[in-house]
């Protein structure tokens, strides 16, 4: 049974664009992708939700410790429980919350830094592409706190004039019990 | 020792009663960080209480299990073939190895990975590499299963106890535990959607405890969740309409609650108008049926608020979560969140359930980010010389609450936002932790008051 973390290795584009072309798009992902990092790191939430489609999709499930054979339990499913199973306007929230100067637990505001690697093109459409990549989220708390969350994730950049907006991002996490005090910082 | 008690702790049963102060609202803070204590209160009341372990729906056939805790102690809960739901140590009988590796799956027994002891879905143990030749057909295996717990359920939750000599869970539960689980099923029989939340909170389990019962927080800890426009603090805080029912052994439910006339009111509707009325109120809880009077009482059908199932099990978002504190030590606690929907709802209710919990709660929840926060800091803040020899304030409302005794003896208060709640739990655990068994905790544990408290 293929499970969501199962990444299909021959994914091929539904048109294989030349090389020059690939390269190209992958550099454009790429700066998209570093330029959401640097704006939530910098705490530019605003500018951050300028980012996304109003569809969106932000979504991170359960994941759970399960031997070999119980791998189609290792995650829940759209629909089930999840740790993020948000639209816009719950982000809209999250982030009114985060700027409120009430949210105690980021107030002290937590030092973030968001890095993004093993970024690959899955799937390339005339308005969409399907982008995976590896995640490390450091988050670094009050004097003494410092949480790491690593894992994979698969946005969805769709084409908006010269910019991309990302439509959907799933974050599937390595952690199963979180070992945080809480996870009140934007994936 | 053999029977697993730590050796020697110094607490007598003087100091250990002396812990916390009912006349006063005073509690030691040493109970926030004193490793002694921690050690004392996972024999004497995780091993001793019943602790919940899963609702039936979580565990659908033969071989399905999942894992749990007693306090500290690692338990497999599997369905066997006859049916049965049984609660095994995660401890090889040989040498102490984890049987179960995975938070949950199937098996249709499981396998020592050390030696290769192999336990049936019972616990019994059924293979024995060498058990010929090497052991020389001299083991018994009839006396090498795995350690049981007791299990017994209500309404299909599952809870375990490590003491023989603990009264049955219907008994244990009482009218305020029982109110509680029927909070969950006052819409019908419900099924665990699927996905625990879990995440670790550097705190002591009894300030996640007695959080609940905590209506005055709510105001101040979530006002940016208000402000953000996620909930609206006035529409579910009521804090004047508030009810505490007291229960024996510890259980309580704190909040708000439906007043009298209005449950009246309700009372004299049918299920239809009743529903009708529900979905004229946009936000707000959903009228309760005829059939959650017979499951929650006539007093516990008008609480909107947090029933605890002593010690650690909360009743939240009207009952359509749970949530486990597990103790890590004096300053950690495992949260699990579990959450259930009605089997008969129809999918956009489910749907909005699930969405309910998934934003209000867990560690990415706009409410519980905060809470984390401020348990974390309360057991850090507390636990210096200076600071823990401070006592922990807990007298708002002492001495202006009057419980009243219903018609099934229920006990309970109403008025404004008080710690009656919280006074009763930390009642609760100094008898439970000056008690050396169930029979002295039975002789001298005090019954739910009446009169002014």
């Amino acid at each position: 049974m293929t499970t969501l973390e199962t990444t299909r290795p021959d994914a091929t584009s539904r048109r294989t664009p030349a090389l020059s072309e690939r390269a190209l798009l992958q550099y454009e992902v790429e700066q998209f992708l570093y330029e959401e990092a640097a704006l939530l790191d910098a705490r530019r939430y605003r500018d951050w939700l300028g980012l996304l489609a109003d569809d969106i999709h932000y979504w991170m499930p359960i994941r759970r410790t399960v031997t070999l054979s119980d791998l189609d339990l290792e995650f829940t499913r759209p629909g089930e429980m999840a740790f993020f199973d948000d639209d816009r306007e719950m982000l809209e929230m999250r982030v009114r919350k985060l700027e409120a100067g009430s949210a105690w637990s980021e107030d002290p505001p937590s030092r973030s830094r968001h890095f993004v690697s093993n970024v690959r093109l899955l799937e390339i459409d005339r308005d969409e592409v399907t982008v995976e990549a590896c995640f490390q989220l450091c988050r670094s708390r009050l004097n003494s706190e410092a949480s790491t969350w690593v894992g994979r994730r698969i946005d969805v950049l769709r084409r908006d004039g010269e910019a991309f907006r990302l439509a959907r991002r799933q974050l599937f996490l390595d952690q199963t019990i979180i070992l945080s005090t809480n996870m009140s910082t934007i994936f | 020792m053999a029977d697993g008690t730590q050796v020697a702790h110094a607490w007598t049963k003087a100091e250990i009663l002396s812990l916390f102060d009912p006349a006063t609202g005073k509690l030691d803070r040493r109970v926030l960080s004193d490793e002694g204590i921690y050690q004392l209160e996972l024999e004497r009341i995780f091993a001793r209480g019943w602790n919940f372990m899963c609702h039936e729906s979580q565990l659908k056939g033969p071989g399905d299990y999942l894992i749990s805790y007693i306090g500290e102690d690692q338990v497999i809960v599997v369905r066997d073939e006859e049916g049965g739901i049984n609660v095994l140590l995660n401890t090889c009988r040989h040498r102490g190895n984890a049987l179960c590796r995975a938070e949950q799956g199937r098996a249709k027994s499981f396998v020592c990975s050390y030696h290769g002891w192999n336990y049936a879905l019972d616990g019994r143990l059924i293979g024995v590499p060498g058990q010929k030749t090497y052991y020389h057909d001299e083991l018994d295996r009839s006396r090498l299963g795995l350690a049981r717990a007791r299990v017994e359920n209500y309404l299909g939750f599952y809870f375990a106890t490590l003491a023989d000599d603990a009264p049955p869970l219907y008994d244990y539960l009482g009218d305020v535990g029982r109110t509680g689980l029927g909070m969950v099923c006052a819409h019908g029989d419900v099924e665990v959607v699927a996905g625990v939340q879990k995440n670790i909170v550097d705190c002591n389990w009894k300030i996640a405890v007695d959080n609940l019962f905590d209506w005055y927080h709510v105001p101040y800890s979530h006002v940016s969740a208000h402000t953000a426009g996620f909930f609206d603090i006035a529409a579910i805080l009521h804090p004047k309409n508030q009810m505490v029912m007291l229960g024996e052994w510890g259980h309580a439910i704190g909040g708000p609650a439906i007043p009298r006339e209005m449950q009246a009111q309700i009372d004299a509707m049918s299920d239809e108008q009743r529903e009708a009325a529900s979905r004229a109120i946009e936000n707000s809880p959903r009228l309760r049926p005829r059939q959650a009077t017979e499951l929650m009482g006539p007093i516990g059908v008008r609480s909107q608020g947090h029933p605890n199932i002593f010690p650690n099990l909360w009743i939240t978002l009207d009952g359509a979560q749970l949530c486990l504190r597990l103790p890590r030590g004096p300053s950690a606690t495992e949260l699990w969140w579990f959450t259930v929907v009605p089997k008969a709802a129809p999918p956009a209710l489910k749907r909005r359930l699930v969405s309910m919990a998934t934003h209000f709660f867990g560690p990415a929840g706009l409410l519980e980010q905060d809470d984390g926060e401020n348990w974390s800091q309360s057991t850090r803040a507390a636990r210096g010389v200076a600071s823990r020899s401070l006592g922990q304030h807990l007298s708002m409302g002492l001495g202006h609450g009057e419980v009243v005794v219903g018609a099934n003896d229920e006990r309970f208060v109403e008025g404004l936002v008080s710690e009656h709640g919280q006074r009763w739990l930390y009642r609760a655990w100094t008898e439970w932790m000056a008690a050396h068994d169930w029979a002295d905790l039975e002789a001298n544990h005090s019954p739910p008051p009446a009169g002014v408290i």
